[in-house]
């Protein structure tokens, strides 16, 4: 697992763009060392802030044409959709229908149930956009209206001619039949040259209306903005002459795809991708390359904590996510995303108990510490007040923090009103957000069916692993790794992916009558789908590797699994039906703690995953040497974490440890992006790879 | 003991999350698609009391539990309640379960011999016998036609499900797999809560379990004695009718709220008496609808827990329609509760002018198919929850198509009731003006309409075709609910919002829900706001 050299161009770079900074990494392949860039993000064109820290990079005597590989994450469809930038939708439904958009669920998700004056999130097309099309098909996919061509035709002009610049095609049944969208996409593509059209089966040929219909105007919404950034990037990087054809955007799956794929279905697949890449890279470098097959990351930024499990290497997927109140029907990394981080604003309640989030004082103005206006007490100020901080070394001594106003702010809304002293009041704060987090983890892994013995705690982010080992000490893990640039894990999990597609299809059946050779034909005309993608971005399909699916659910059910064919026969006959079925029991059982043998099961969906390898950076060991002095500590600090919890921490700089040092805790070690508390009765020592483990002392 | 409120707060979210948990296993696990896509049930940890700590999202829920545990404490005595047992019961009076389509399980948590608390699941079964498929009818006029009934019983000795009990309930129903199913999932995440609950007593020592638990209820109830204390003494009226489809005529539901130095009375004891239509209530849903509204009206994310209880007093007077006695018949509670939370609105809104509202939709009727012989075999009944809309308030239109206050519940997808049964639906769209106007206009109910392709039994039942969603302070009434049959045909009919029909293959039906009241002066509502509900064709004038 050292680094080789591998045929083609030296560097590759990773771009992670976030709402405060871009971090980016430069991976040498020939040493396999890395550089790191971190710049003020650019929101109004976050390109400026990406070619801008690869001109540093350049800076440093690359040529561009050395560059090999471009690995992007990127907000620009998440920050459109949040700030309701997108572009003016044209939304064709079937007669009648329109209620889909109106009710969609029906439920009041997100929303306290005592809520009366709950509403849904701001509608992304307006009923005045909306135009009705006669035709519909019936649940086989036969028609039984034909397609009301001219009303197709009409509307888009019409639509056009009041600004519309994308169109969304929602039409019943279209999973299980296209033609009607099919056709209509190429009416509105002639009577609306230009226009962007996001038809719902092919963005998400799948059962149930409202996900997909929501989906596809997710993706008809931002497809513009998404479309306009790549070529914006595009001509960004060829400004600067980095030519690669190299070039990808990361994808909620753990993927990436081609910065050149079709925006009108693969627009809404960027959505959920900001947590991705970190989850991504550990995946690969911690579980697959360091050999920690069972890891929860814990990435905890200023405002929330993304959390993720990883098993035996592969992490965890959902078929379906939620932003913004509003569904998003595409595979995506398994990640929560609960609302607590450093900047989680601390109060006490009319019955006296102390709370910490859901609201946050965000980067700006921030904890009361950071002197910028913020005077509520958050994480950070308690952080601060417990010694846990170092506020002379905050971002490697480039700012300061303001220990007295993170103390004041703590007194006023905390200790003062819960009688209690602010040491205690701090430790307190610090308690309540480790455990919220310790919750959600527990929470999320029993839905998941997750043992979470033998599993190891992975923060990251600038406040993760400031409050790891605490948490780890909650959930009985007796593990925490910290890897060697927790800030900038996103950028690097850039350079671990491969391009992934995802094809899907709905055709509810039951499983005990279905016709072996439709499966194949199902999963044939995915394929098809895939390699015409494929090939149309440049890439070959024969270099692409497949893996199939099935959605299976009990009759009835209102969910599916989702089952893996692997290591099963293609084509598939009786006898791997069979198997398949039994997995779907067992998976039922393991995730629901049960399953019903005698209950019939359905088919709903066909799946197919594409992946092609893509060159990656490699888990780099430190040469084991000792250095010529032995690490000398920076200093103790009082440290609290609990009532009668206060020790004297020994202090450590990250930058002096060296492959197989180790010291006992209370310690604290610290580095320019982050800070590691080893409590007492815990042990810390440095890898091979880098890593600093903290670990239980047994 | 004493238990510092840091743990406390820890110990309280530990709780919230474990029932969270345990919904989760048991949303996902149900076989029928009411729990599965409807979400009708609630999963609870309360004490050894009985006493709620944490309210679940399926409040209405809420009341029965601490009846429910302390009837079977009543029966089995506490000796008699050992480690391994499961109760069940679906009793709408002896269980104070909400009708007897709702079955409940109560798992006690005993840690070294000590009773710490109590397991619990509430949900809604397929079908448990009675006149009708799916066992709520609108006609029953005793509760022995709405189902088998269940006193507390066992349902679990010693660990082992007793085979007995299971055989019993199959017997009694028209879908006796669907319904074990569903049962056996429900243990399921009742016993997934008890042995949570046990580990962090062994994580954590039972005493301060037990000591942190009144904590818990005793902070909330300080969160709900300050909101109160903040109101001005006073005394406010409201009562509404509700129609019942028997020929007593519509029944009164009578409110007079007391509120003197914040302490809060609720006193139905003006209400009519009990029905013999099944719109029968029982003090613990009474209850429950009465704190709904009032967490609504104070912050919705207010805590509760049962020891508010002291600030709240609720009178009702036995045999009167919030009071019902044995054997009055409940099935239809849904509607009456859902009435009931807007008459506390009407008299709670003076004292809280921020978050004031008008009535909301109320239910927007179930409908049930049960489907003849045709080219289509059919698997169990289909079934449907509809929403309605909220009523505009202080500062906010109603939202629309939703289901409102004490439901929350999924509508069915267009996609998956044609996929899986033999009929299709030909309209799904909001209803034009059916929302109250007001200076905060009134939601938007929907209608859908069918198309049944084969023959099929019928039953509606909706609310709100005779007495709309009242407007407040000005604004104007909902548009009522309707049920026809042939709608847009010559021989179009409206039938009553409680009715069974048999449709023949080719026959259509469409159900439209009520709209939310309006909330004040519709002449000081903003013009941009008139103007863009024409020009989104919410409002056609």
């Amino acid at each position: 697992m050292t680094s080789a050299s591998q045929a083609g161009p030296r560097y590759r770079v990773g771009v992670d763009v976030g709402g405060t900074h871009t971090d980016m990494v430069l991976a040498d392949t020939l040493t396999g060392k890395i550089r790191i860039e971190k710049l003020p993000s650019t929101p109004h064109n976050q390109s400026i802030a990406v070619i801008e820290g690869m001109r540093r990079f350049l800076g440093h005597g690359i040529a561009p044409s050395d560059i090999g590989f471009f690995g992007h994450g990127t907000t620009v469809t998440t920050n459109a959709l949040l700030e309701l930038k997108g572009a003016k939708i044209g939304l064709l439904i079937n007669s009648r229908m329109r209620g889909v958009l109106e009710v969609q669920t029906q439920g009041r998700d997100g929303f306290s149930p005592f809520d009366h004056f709950f509403h849904r999130p701001e509608p992304l097309v307006r009923p005045k956009f909306v135009r009705e099309i006669g035709g519909r098909v019936d649940y086989l996919g036969a028609e039984i209206e034909p397609l009301d061509e001219a009303a197709v035709e009409q509307a888009a002009r019409d639509l056009a001619a009041q600004g519309a610049t994308t169109f969304a095609i929602c039409f019943l049944f279209s999973f299980m039949n296209p033609s009607h969208e099919e056709r209509a996409a190429a009416i509105v593509r002639k009577a609306a040259p230009g226009a962007f059209v996001s038809r719902s089966s092919a963005v998400l040929p799948r059962i149930r209306e409202w996900p997909r219909f929501s989906t596809t105007l997710l993706n008809a919404y931002l497809a513009p903005a998404l479309a306009r950034y790549c070529g914006d990037l595009a001509q960004g990087l060829d400004g600067i002459d980095v030519r690669t054809k190299q070039r990808f955007l990361m994808q909620s799956n753990g993927g990436v795809m081609p910065l050149v794929a079709d925006a009108e279905t693969h627009t809404v697949r960027t959505l959920l991708s900001g947590p991705a890449a970190g989850v991504r890279g550990a995946a690969v470098l911690l579980g697959k390359e360091q050999g920690w097959a069972n890891i929860i990351t814990m990435d905890v930024g200023g405002t929330s904590c993304d959390i993720a499990f990883i098993e035996n290497g592969e992490p965890h997927e959902q078929s379906e996510g939620v932003i913004d109140g509003r569904i998003v029907g595409v595979p995506a990394l398994d990640v929560i995303t609960i609302p607590a981080g450093g900047g989680s604003i601390a109060r006490v309640n009319d019955g006296g108990m102390l709370e910490v989030g859901p609201h946050s004082m965000g980067a700006s103005p921030g904890p009361a510490c950071y002197g910028r206006g913020g005077d509520r007490p958050t994480v950070t100020d308690a952080d601060v007040v417990c010694g846990a901080l170092n506020p002379d070394y905050f971002l490697g001594g480039r700012a300061k923090l303001d220990v007295e106003a993170a103390r004041a702010a703590i007194l006023r809304d905390v200790a003062t009103p819960m009688g209690a002293d602010v040491s205690l009041a701090a430790s307190g704060i610090v308690r309540i957000v480790n455990a919220h987090m310790t919750d959600a983890i527990r929470v999320e892994a029993a839905k998941r069916g997750i043992d979470l013995t033998g599993f190891t705690l992975v923060p990251f982010g600038g406040a993760g692993p400031v409050h790891a080992a605490q948490v780890a000490q909650q959930l009985a893990i007796p593990r925490v790794l910290v890897p060697p640039n927790p800030g900038a894990y996103s950028a690097l999990g850039l350079l671990c992916t491969d391009v992934q597609h995802d094809y899907l299809r709905s055709d509810l059946r039951d499983a005990a009558t279905l016709d072996l050779a439709d499966a194949e034909r199902a999963f044939a005309g995915l394929r098809q789908s895939a390699e015409a993608e494929l090939a149309a971005e440049g890439l070959a399909p024969a270099s692409a590797g497949f893996s199939r699916e099935m959605d299976l659910r009990y009759a009835g059910q209102g969910y599916e699994l989702r089952v893996s064919l692997a290591g099963l026969p293609d084509p598939l006959d009786a006898p791997a039906m069979a198997e398949i079925v039994r997995r779907f029991h067992a998976q039922h059982e393991q995730q629901h703690g049960h399953c019903a043998l005698d209950a019939a099961v359905e088919l709903v969906s066909y799946r197919l995953r594409a992946s092609v390898p893509m060159p990656k950076y490699r888990s780099q060991k430190v040469a084991r040497q000792e250095p010529q002095s032995e690490p000398k500590p920076r200093g103790v600090r009082r440290l609290t974490l609990g009532p009668n919890e206060t020790v004297e921490a020994v202090l450590w700089r990250r930058d002096d440890l060296y492959p197989g040092w180790s010291t006992k805790g209370p310690a604290i070690v610290e580095q320019v992006d982050a800070t590691s508390i080893v409590p007492n009765g815990w042990s810390v020592r440095a890898d091979d790879f880098g890593n600093l483990l903290i670990e239980r002392d047994a | 003991m004493t238990v510092d409120p840091i743990t406390v707060q820890i110990l309280r979210n530990r709780i919230g999350c474990l029932m969270e948990e345990m919904s989760h296993h048991f949303f996902r696990s149900g076989y029928s698609t009411i729990v599965r896509e409807s979400r009708d049930f609630s999963c609870v940890i309360v004490d050894a009391q009985g006493r709620l700590i944490v309210a679940p999202p399926m409040f209405y829920h809420a009341m029965s539990y601490q009846r429910l545990i302390k009837r079977i404490i009543e029966v089995y005595g506490l000796d008699g309640i050992e480690d391994g047992d499961v109760y069940v019961c679906n009793h709408p009076y002896e269980g104070a379960m909400p009708h007897a389509s709702d079955m409940g399980t109560v798992a006690p948590i005993i840690v070294n011999g000590a009773l710490l608390g109590f397991s619990g699941a509430i949900a809604h079964k397929a079908d448990i016998g009675g006149a009708v498929p799916g066992s709520s009818w609108g006609s029953a006029t005793e509760m022995y036609q709405e189902g088998l009934l269940l006193p507390p019983i066992r349902l679990r000795r010693a660990g082992k499900t007793l085979p007995d009990v299971e055989r019993l309930i199959a017997a009694n129903s028209r879908q006796p797999e669907l319904v074990l199913g569903d049962l056996r999932g429900q243990v399921g995440a009742t016993l997934i809560g008890r042995d949570r609950v046990k580990s962090l007593a062994q994580e954590h020592g039972s005493d301060l379990i037990v000591a942190a638990l009144d904590a818990m209820a005793e902070a909330s109830a300080r969160e709900f004695k300050a909101a109160l204390s903040r109101l001005p003494d006073g005394e406010t009226q409201a009562e509404g009718l509700m129609e019942t489809d028997s020929r007593e005529g519509p029944v009164r539901i009578h409110l007079k709220v007391t509120v003197r130095s914040g302490h809060l009375t609720f006193d139905f004891t003006g209400s009519d008496p009990a029905r013999k239509a099944p719109v029968n209530l029982r003090r613990a849903l009474v209850e429950s609808c009465c704190f709904h509204a009032l967490i609504g009206l104070i912050d919705p994310n207010l805590r509760y827990s049962d020891a508010a209880f002291e600030m709240v007093d609720v009178r009702t007077t036995p045999g009167s329609v919030c009071e019902a006695l044995p054997p009055a018949p409940c099935s239809s509670y849904m509607k009456a509760c859902q009435r009931l939370i807007d008459i506390v609105f009407e008299a709670l809104n003076p004292f809280f002018p921020q978050r004031a509202a008008a009535a909301a939709g109320g239910s927007g009727g179930t409908i049930t198919f049960a489907w003849g012989l045709g080219p289509r075999a059919v698997r169990g009944n289909q079934h449907e929850i509809f929403g309605s809309a909220y009523g505009g308030g202080q500062g906010r239109d109603g939202a629309s198509g939703t289901t409102v206050h004490l439901s929350n519940i999924y509508v069915t997808p267009i996609e998956i009731v044609e996929t899986e049964f033999p009929c299709r639906i030909r309209a799904f769209e909001l209803i034009p003006d059916s929302g109250g106007e007001g200076e905060f206009r009134g939601g938007l109910s929907f209608r859908r309409e069918y198309e049944a392709l084969q023959p099929a039994l019928v039953l509606y039942r909706g609310d709100r075709a005779i007495y709309p969603a009242k407007g407040y302070g000005g604004g104007a009434d909902g548009r009522p609910s309707r049920f026809l049959v042939n709608p847009g045909a010559a021989d179009e009919q409206q039938l009553p919002s409680n009715c069974r029909v048999d449709v023949e293959a080719g026959q259509s039906f469409r159900v439209e829900a009520s709209g939310g009241g309006g909330f004040g002066d519709p002449r000081k509502r903003a013009a941009e706001a008139h103007e863009q509900d024409i020009e989104d064709g919410y409002v056609t004038k």
